[in-house]
């Protein structure tokens, strides 16, 4: 199997020669020739099709199924319903901890959701499987759709997101706001976003009695390997998820969800190898989403400008069955400077399926209105967005007073202001027009996102040519961990990346964490540097103790690993290569292994975050309010880079990623049926080419001592926060217009503005 | 008589297929992944959104071998007869390295989690085969139709700039293997009619015009197939079943562009590819109008004739022909007539074709030198958008500065396109001034009553149509204003 993951890739062009480089993708070659095997381009010996049929109501029961007419059709081999489905181990119902979600798996006719599944069909041929699902022909007793705000059911909550608290307070906000000369308040309201990876979700499962194989994308693998077996009563070894390649994953790959568990009943059950890719529709309902949000700000300001009060509280859509909140308030705590801070959620029940972690779960949403807010504030001070940006600057962490580990907030603000050319913005909206006539308006926002450290294990083996072998059981999403991976391998070996081959994205290896929160650079590269050290430590010991060896008694002083060999440190002349060394040794290999997780010291004692500043510029058809976004800028600061084309390249997926929330990406519910009537990608908007302009992604350099020994934050999701907002900004300002209301739409800016219905009252 | 075969027959990169056993909506895509294990064409939507499954096809137009990207996920099978499908496993370059396409999208880091890269390197294979150099704009509009969820687009456009320095479309295997691939596709096209299936599972492949009225004459509702970019989704979305399915995208007969007399007349299988040269240089408003329809694959898929039959109140044709005062032509058996197009839609979903009767061409009048035309497409999205709505203007003055005459039409203002006549009435014999079109805008209330739909509100729809009256008459004015904020300088 390990051929499937490993990277030798000859072809790879070197442009520099360790971590800090900007290599380029070790993964480069498979994916243009579309030899990269995802989880649906596998197809066993035997291999059954799975397809899913899915409910047409949000609510109510399957009352009749013709399964008969299913079965009878050629080519159909089993039909899973509610009445034959076999046995799992755990209960579908109770969640399985850390980041287990409630799954439906037949386990009774209720329906909860538009597009659950409501049977499996199992058949020789994809086309089988999918004429027989359409033959069941399901009966329901409907009932009414909970979908928004009047029918929705609320209520309070003490977690949201994965297990943050919903309500924090610093400070006084009452009294805060009571001091304040001014107080900007406004609701918004962010819609339902579905991940829409390109790949849809797929798995091909085959069992070998009480062993299963698992080929499907995933973004956790060790979490989810003991899930699976808590569902199937095996242990957690027995697991083998082989995820090389994922196309895609923001987060919806993270969790397991119904269709995928299915199709491994359903393999179980026939002793074959089942299939089971979702179409497109079908990923709007089971796999996740990033929840509907509607959120008010207060933020008081004295007549500086600080702020005395910052209050964000956001009702965060769920399911009627389980809870994944948006986190969305939280997005305000560490970020601007105010004596007085409050973040609060409530929860709101809706017939949909359940949200999970979107690319930035929280902090997008969050940001989006906390920035737009931000504006509206400076505006009501009668102040440049960045110098209220500058004014409420937070020096230690607000709230808490904590230090920063690094915060390099003021060189992004200044060098992204100064690349987009900030200075000479009128402060007026509708001041700026090109020479087509299009209104033209300029508005920024800031960044930022936390530092979450998985722990995280790997191997590192040093071999007798001098080359080596090191492996965790990470995943690369298209993030590029393959060949940013080994390149922290290769720095802490003291080889070339070149010479360091990667084995990854198989549940076999050591565990490599999860690939989300923006921490898997971090947490297996942690991992990876350690068992590289450990390896090299053992290299040294064999060095050192051999008389033979030019080392020998630098037990002390200590070796050092350059090029593929080791230095005395006090003497550079004295040095062995590996191969030497291992040779004399008559050892074949030297393994370092490595654990690898965040000292709580360190978390205690320093806020951990990354930041930036974004400006955007957008123009817009006064005629038919046509917007386009023309330029974006970013400038970030995280923390020490490993290949800025990876980073960069993370940077601009971030911020487009902004451009379609603030301006595209909405799930639209039809509010009688609870169904999405845009369930597919030619109404469910993502960018195109088109839509994305120059874009500029400005690195500024960052030494954090603190976050980890490497130096290394995250940059995956950071790019989406502060862009919403930038974009929003800029529409006012070119239109005068203040959209409280994602995404901004045509009409908003032509004629009837929609309503944004406070979920709070006044 | 003509000959009947019972067998698909088509060239797959390098090998010679015969598909007897093919059903009637089979796609190009299961076909490749399913039955031939050929897994590097990605499905990521099967509705021709996404572009992740796009291969080449060529064909052979006026003897000459043309490549194109094409949805394979839409495409069926049976209408590949006669046809070269290339797909992203047929790529390779000089001695063993990868193809220039690859090696650029290697080097410039075009993919992130990849899914959607063999699209892309098969999009930006078919245009660097017939732009070696191409410009911006013209990767762009190569590339609207293929989706990044990781958004590399940046890193794909540099990619794209750089194909050249990599290696030469003369040394390209398809360009090396041309006259020898041309000749085994005209043998391929031996004038037969080609029958497969039997009951419910019926495709038929004429052999020609001729044999494509008779066969429509005895056929009980045969659904006809021209690029099948409507007709894809009936199957992947809707399930419909579509048999008898009559393919219609190969008739010579049909794929004529002919220009008498100031009217272009374009036969139903002529796509939007093919149409492009000689409608943007005869009436170049309508160049614009057709690069934003779908994406490349589509364009290359989607005829004309597709679109007005459809009779959808959203395809993007309709309106600007209306405007130009454009016929149809309907044929059935031997017999033809042809119609005013605005006559042909009848009502949502009803059109004026009776059984056994089928659209042959339809028929656009060049505007007179002294008269002015513009269409304006209103999408949310840049590129690859259903509009939201369009209008459609022809305008004609008098040498006292009056309006002659004023043609206007619009889609997605009605059920149907539909020509705003109480507007054109209270221009026409008026003098074509701010005030007059002030005063016309008030009357849009007596022509449309718009829907509210995903894409855009009532409101919106009534107040952009009149604002594109507004833009219409600043145009006629010399004042430039360009319909689309875009990144490139409108030419
Ligand atoms: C991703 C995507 C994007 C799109 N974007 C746009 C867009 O921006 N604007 C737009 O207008 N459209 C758009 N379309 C739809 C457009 O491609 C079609 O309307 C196309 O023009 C139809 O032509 P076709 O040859 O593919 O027709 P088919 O799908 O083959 O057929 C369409 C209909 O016409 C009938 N038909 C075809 N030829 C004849 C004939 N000669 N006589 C009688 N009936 C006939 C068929 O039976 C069928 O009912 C898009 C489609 C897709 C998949
Ligand atoms: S699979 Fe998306 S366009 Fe074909
Ligand atoms: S690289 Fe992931 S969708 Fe394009």
């Amino acid at each position: 199997m390990s051929s499937e993951i490993a990277f030798p890739s000859p072809q790879h062009r070197r442009h520099g020669s360790s971590a800090g480089q900007p290599l380029t993708r070790r993964d480069g070659v498979l994916k243009v020739t579309g030899r990269a095997t995802y989880a649906a381009d596998n197809h066993p010996e035997g291999m059954l099709y799975a397809v899913t049929a899915v409910s047409s109501i949000a609510r109510g029961r399957v009352t009749a199924l013709d399964v008969e007419a299913a079965k009878a059709h050629p080519g159909v081999v089993e039909v899973l319903t509610p009445a034959n489905r076999p046995p799992l181990s755990h209960d579908p119902d109770d969640k399985i901890p850390p980041f287990g979600f409630r799954v439906e798996v037949l386990q009774d006719d209720t329906v909860r959701y538009v597009n659950q599944p409501i049977a499996l069909v199992i058949a020789e041929t994809l086309e089988a499987a999918t004429e027989g699902a359409a033959l069941l022909n399901p009966q329901y007793e409907v009932e009414s759709a909970r979908t928004g705000l009047e029918n929705g059911e609320r209520f309070d909550t003490p977690a949201v997101g994965v297990g943050a608290p919903s309500r924090t307070a610093y400070g006084d906000i009452d009294a805060g706001l009571a001091a304040a000369v001014r107080v900007t308040e406004a609701d918004y309201v962010t819609p339902p976003q579905y991940h829409n990876a390109m790949e849809p979700h797929a798995v091909v499962a085959q069992w070998d009695g009480d062993r299963v194989t698992l080929d499907m994308p995933n973004q956790a693998l060790a979490l989810s390997c003991a899930a699976y077996a808590a569902y199937f009563g095996i242990p957690a070894g027995n697991v083998l998820i082989r995820s090389p390649f994922l196309g895609g994953g923001f987060g919806s790959k993270a969790i397991l969800n119904g269709p995928q568990i299915l199709a491994i009943l359903a393999a179980r059950m026939l002793d074959r190898p089942v299939k089971l890719a979702l179409t497109r529709a079908q990923m709007y309902g089971p796999v996740g989403h990033r929840g509907q949000t509607w959120q008010k700000l207060r933020l008081g300001t004295d007549g500086e400008g600080r702020l005395t009060a910052l209050h964000h509280h956001v009702l965060a859509a769920t399911s009627s069955f389980d809870e994944f909140m948006e986190p969305a308030a939280n997005a305000s705590l560490p970020l601007y400077a105010s004596p007085a801070i409050l973040a609060e959620h409530d929860g709101l029940r809706l017939d949909t399926g359940t949200p999970g972690p979107m690319r930035a779960p929280g902090e997008a949403s969050g940001s989006a209105v906390l920035e737009v807010a931000m504006d509206e504030a400076a505006i009501a001070c009668g102040m440049d967005p960045l110098e209220f940006r500058l004014a409420n600057y937070a020096e230690t962490e607000p709230g808490t007073g904590k230090p920063f580990s690094s915060k390099s907030l003021r060189e992004c603000y200044a060098e992204g202001a100064k690349r987009f050319g900030w200075s000479g913005r009128p402060l007026e909206p509708r001041r700026m027009r090109d020479e087509n006539g299009f209104l033209v308006g300029w508005g920024m926002g800031t960044a930022v996102f936390h530092c979450p450290h998985f722990p995280a294990e790997a191997r590192a083996t040093l071999r007798a040519d001098g080359t080596a072998l090191v492996e965790t059981a990470g995943a690369d999403m298209g993030q590029g961990a393959w060949t940013a991976l080994a390149q922290i391998a290769a720095e802490a070996l003291g080889l070339d990346p070149d010479q360091v081959e990667l084995h990854s994205g198989i549940s076999s290896l050591p565990d490599g964490g999860i690939a989300g929160g923006s921490g898997h650079t971090a947490s297996a590269g942690l991992a990876l540097h350690n068992a590289g050290v450990d390896a090299i430590a053992r290299l040294a010991e064999l060095a050192t103790a051999d008389p033979a060896s030019p080392l020998f008694g630098a037990g002390n002083i200590g070796v050092e690993a350059r090029s593929g060999r080791l230095h005395r440190r006090d003497d550079e002349g004295r040095s062995e290569s590996y191969s030497e060394i291992l040779a004399r040794a008559g050892q074949a290999e030297v393994v370092g292994t490595a654990k690898a997780a965040r000292d709580p010291a360190v978390a205690e004692a320093h806020a951990l975050f990354s930041h930036g500043a974004v400006f955007a510029e957008v123009k817009v058809d006064p005629d038919l309010g046509q917007v386009r976004v023309t330029r974006l800028v970013g400038a970030f600061a995280a923390g020490r880079i490993i290949n800025p084309r990876l980073v960069r390249s993370q940077y601009f997926g971030g911020m487009i990623w902004g451009i379609s929330f603030a301006l595209q990406e909405e799930a639209v519910t039809d509010r009688r049926t609870g169904r999405i009537m845009n369930a597919d990608l030619a109404e469910y908007h993502v960018p195109v080419n088109a839509d994305v302009p120059s874009l500029d992604a400005i690195l500024i350099p960052e030494d954090d001592p603190y976050v980890n020994p490497l130096g290394v934050k995250g940059v995956g999701e950071i790019g989406i926060t502060g862009t919403v907002g930038a974009i929003a900004n800029a529409v006012w300002h070119a239109t005068g217009v203040r959209v409280r209301h994602f995404p901004i739409r045509l009409e908003d800016l032509l004629v009837n503005q929609r309503d944004v219905t406070s979920a709070f009252g006044n | 008589m003509t000959k009947t075969r019972n067998e698909i027959r088509f060239l797959l990169n390098g090998e010679d297929v015969a598909l007897s056993q093919v059903a009637p909506d089979e796609t190009l895509l299961d076909y490749l992944r399913l039955r031939r294990s050929l897994r590097g064409s990605k499905e990521g939507c099967a509705e021709g959104d996404c572009g992740a499954c796009t291969v080449l096809v060529g064909r052979l137009t006026d003897g000459k071998l043309v490549y194109e990207s094409v949805n394979a996920c839409i495409r069926f099978v049976g209408s590949l007869d006669g046809c070269h499908v290339v797909t992203i496993e047929h790529l390779r370059g000089e001695a063993g390295k990868l193809h220039p396409v690859q090696q650029a999208m290697v080097d410039f880091h075009g993919s992130q989690c990849g899914f959607c890269t063999p699209g892309f390197v098969m999009s930006l294979y078919g245009l660097w085969m017939k732009e070696p150099k191409p410009a911006d704009a013209a990767i762009e509009k190569a590339l609207q139709g293929n989706l990044c969820r990781c958004t590399g687009y940046e890193a794909i456009m540099r990619a794209a700039r750089a194909i050249s320095s990599y290696g030469k479309v003369a040394k390209d295997p398809l360009a090396v293997e041309r006259a020898a691939v041309t000749e085994k596709l005209t043998v391929l096209r031996d004038g037969s009619r080609v029958e497969i299936g039997a009951e419910k599972h019926r495709l038929i492949v004429p052999a020609d015009v001729d044999d494509f009225a008779s066969i429509l004459e005895s056929e009980q509702k045969p659904t006809i197939v021209a690029g099948s970019t409507d007709v894809g989704l009936w199957v992947t979305k809707h399930m419909r079943d579509i048999s008898p399915v009559v393919f219609i995208g190969h008739l010579d007969g049909l794929r004529t562009i002919s220009e008498k007399d100031g009217l272009v007349s374009i036969g139903a299988g002529v796509t939007y590819t093919e149409a492009f040269e000689t409608l943007s240089k005869r009436i170049p408003a309508l160049g614009p109008l057709i690069d934003r329809i779908g994406g490349e694959q589509v364009r290359n898929m989607g005829t004309i004739g597709g679109n007005i039959a459809n009779g959808s109140p959203i395809g993007d044709t309709p309106p600007p022909f209306i405007a130009l005062g454009a016929t149809l032509t309907l044929r059935k058996g031997k017999a033809r007539r042809t119609i005013p197009l605005e006559e042909f839609f009848i009502a949502y979903g009803k059109q004026d074709r009776q059984p056994g009767e089928f659209v042959e061409a339809v028929h656009v009048p060049v505007p007179a030198k002294d008269s002015y035309f513009a269409a304006y497409k209103i999408t949310k999205r840049r590129d690859e958008d259903i509009t939201a709505a369009l209008g459609a203007f022809l305008l004609t003055l008098a040498r006292d500065g009056t309006v002659a005459s004023i043609r206007i039409a619009y889609g997605g203002m009605a059920a149907t396109p539909k020509r705003a006549r109480a507007v054109e009435a209270a221009l026409t014999g008026k003098p074509w001034t701010e005030a007059a079109v002030e005063a016309a805008m008030t009357k849009y209330a007596e022509d449309f009553t718009p829907l509210t739909d995903m894409r855009a509100t009532a409101e919106y729809r009534m107040l952009a149509a009149r604002n594109l009256l507004m833009r219409f008459f600043a145009e006629s004015q010399g004042g430039k204003a360009p319909i689309q904020v875009s990144r490139h300088r409108v030419a």
